[in-house]
């Protein structure tokens, strides 16, 4: 005598649907929102494209970048320095990223950039020590100038510093005290 | 594992500080040490300790990791008070670090005991160990009342529940101006690093240098005739230095 399991299944046909649709959209959702809406890469309030700047018009990284050479932060350059060469421009000057830019610099606002490479606050990390140890931008930033929103490529976790450390025989690069604070 | 341990025992051998780049070190003149605990303020505010409370600290659980010990002698109205500012010694032959299951405390290159939280786990065999008792451990996550969070030092961490603690001889500024003398492609010169509580001393009872340079003033502090070191039959060669009180007898 044979046993037929398809007579049970079939009562939880509609919740076995709901479950895979469920499955399905929670899976499909996580693409779309670490495809377009990841933290790697935010939205940010101006669509500032770096392909523009550093790539059509080859800008070098550090004439915004003033003082990523002598500290330890990069600095994102203020409104002023966007407004040096923009209030100049006059072919660009009515284009809608351009008209939010001057109503930062007419309200006088910093823009508030959402930051991409985020490191963990108990990392101390000196862009000048990296900087003058001729270690390219790109090598971290991956091809920032090709990116019309700039995206984080590289993942930053320790272990990964630590390859680098390691392959560049960095002078106490394993030292815990050298990176943590 | 015993990659680690290998390594560990290189760092073992008798003198091996010497051949540290610097040897960071104090002195700390007991002549001049009014008790005033300024030093321990100016630690507080740096190094983001925690404040905890009345209760707790009835407890013995509060955090500070450079305290004034106060030593009484005779009755009153004849009593005489000395101090002794204790913090961490940074012992050479630490014990701590022959303890930690995790080697969450361990010696650097530059002759510092130092303590790395995040491989912490709590166990608090250091703090047994220690033979100065200026490991502080953190039984509760603290908060910080507004606005006091914004004082908080960004170049050091905030410590979390379940993690030993102890000076650190403001490890931040250390590398703050060894990272400003590899600049200048140098050297860190002698009086370029300063802790939060050399800084803080109104009678300049401490002193602050690498005691690989025989020039810095931490060194010629040290040959001074009064000079000892704490707990000193215990071989545990602490980088702090005490210049012994003068006493006048009639």
């Amino acid at each position: 005598m044979s046993v037929s399991v398809l007579a049970a299944l079939r009562t939880f046909k509609k919740y076995a649907l709901i479950a895979l649709a469920v499955i399905v959209g929670f899976t499909a959702g996580h693409w779309v929102n670490a495809a377009f809406y990841s933290e790697n890469a935010p939205v940010q309030p101006i669509e500032f494209s770096h392909k523009i700047h550093a790539q059509d018009n080859e800008i070098p990284c550090m004439h915004c970048h003033v003082h990523v050479a002598r500290s330890i932060n990069a600095t994102v350059p203020s409104v002023n320095k966007c407004m040096n060469c923009h209030r100049n421009m006059p072919g660009v000057w009515e284009t809608p990223e351009i008209v939010k830019l001057r109503g930062y610099w007419e309200r006088q606002e910093p823009i508030p950039w959402i930051k991409v490479h985020d490191l963990p606050d108990f990392a101390y990390f000196p862009h000048k020590r990296h900087i003058q140890a001729g270690v390219d931008c790109a090598n971290c930033h991956g091809d920032v100038a090709g990116m019309d929103r700039v995206k984080q490529v590289e993942p930053l976790k320790m272990q990964w510093c630590l390859d680098c450390h390691n392959e560049r025989q960095v002078e106490h690069g394993r030292d815990c005290w050298t990176c943590h604070k | 594992m015993a990659d680690i341990v290998e390594k560990w025992k290189k760092l073992r051998e008798p003198g091996y500080f010497g051949k540290f780049d610097y040897h960071w070190g104090m002195v700390i003149d007991l002549d001049r040490c009014s008790g005033c605990e300024a030093c321990v303020v100016a630690c507080q505010a740096e190094n983001n300790l925690p404040i905890v409370g009345e209760k707790r600290f009835a407890q013995n659980r509060e955090i500070k990791w450079l305290r004034i010990e106060r030593y009484w002698e005779g009755e009153y109205p004849d009593a005489k008070v000395t101090f002794l500012p204790m913090l961490c010694q940074q012992c050479d032959q630490a014990p701590c670090e022959t303890a930690c299951p995790v080697f969450a405390t361990y010696h650097n290159q530059d002759g510092l005991n130092t303590q790395v939280y995040n491989r912490c786990i709590g166990t608090r065999t250091c703090a047994v160990y220690c033979p100065y008792e200026v490991r502080y451990f953190n039984w509760f996550t603290y908060q910080w009342d507004e606005p006091l969070e914004q004082q908080l030092n960004p170049d050091v961490s905030v410590r979390e529940k379940g993690v030993m603690e102890k000076c650190t001889f403001c490890i931040q500024r250390i590398r703050d101006a060894k990272d400003q003398a590899k600049d200048r492609g140098d050297r860190v010169r002698d009086g370029e690093v300063t802790p939060a509580c050399v800084q803080a001393c109104p009678t300049e009872a401490m002193v602050f240098g690498d005691f690989n340079d025989p020039d810095s003033a931490v060194s010629r502090a040290a040959e001074d005739e009064r000079h000892y070191r704490v707990m000193e039959k215990l071989n545990t060669q602490p980088s702090i230095v005490y210049l012994t009180r003068v006493e006048h007898h009639d």
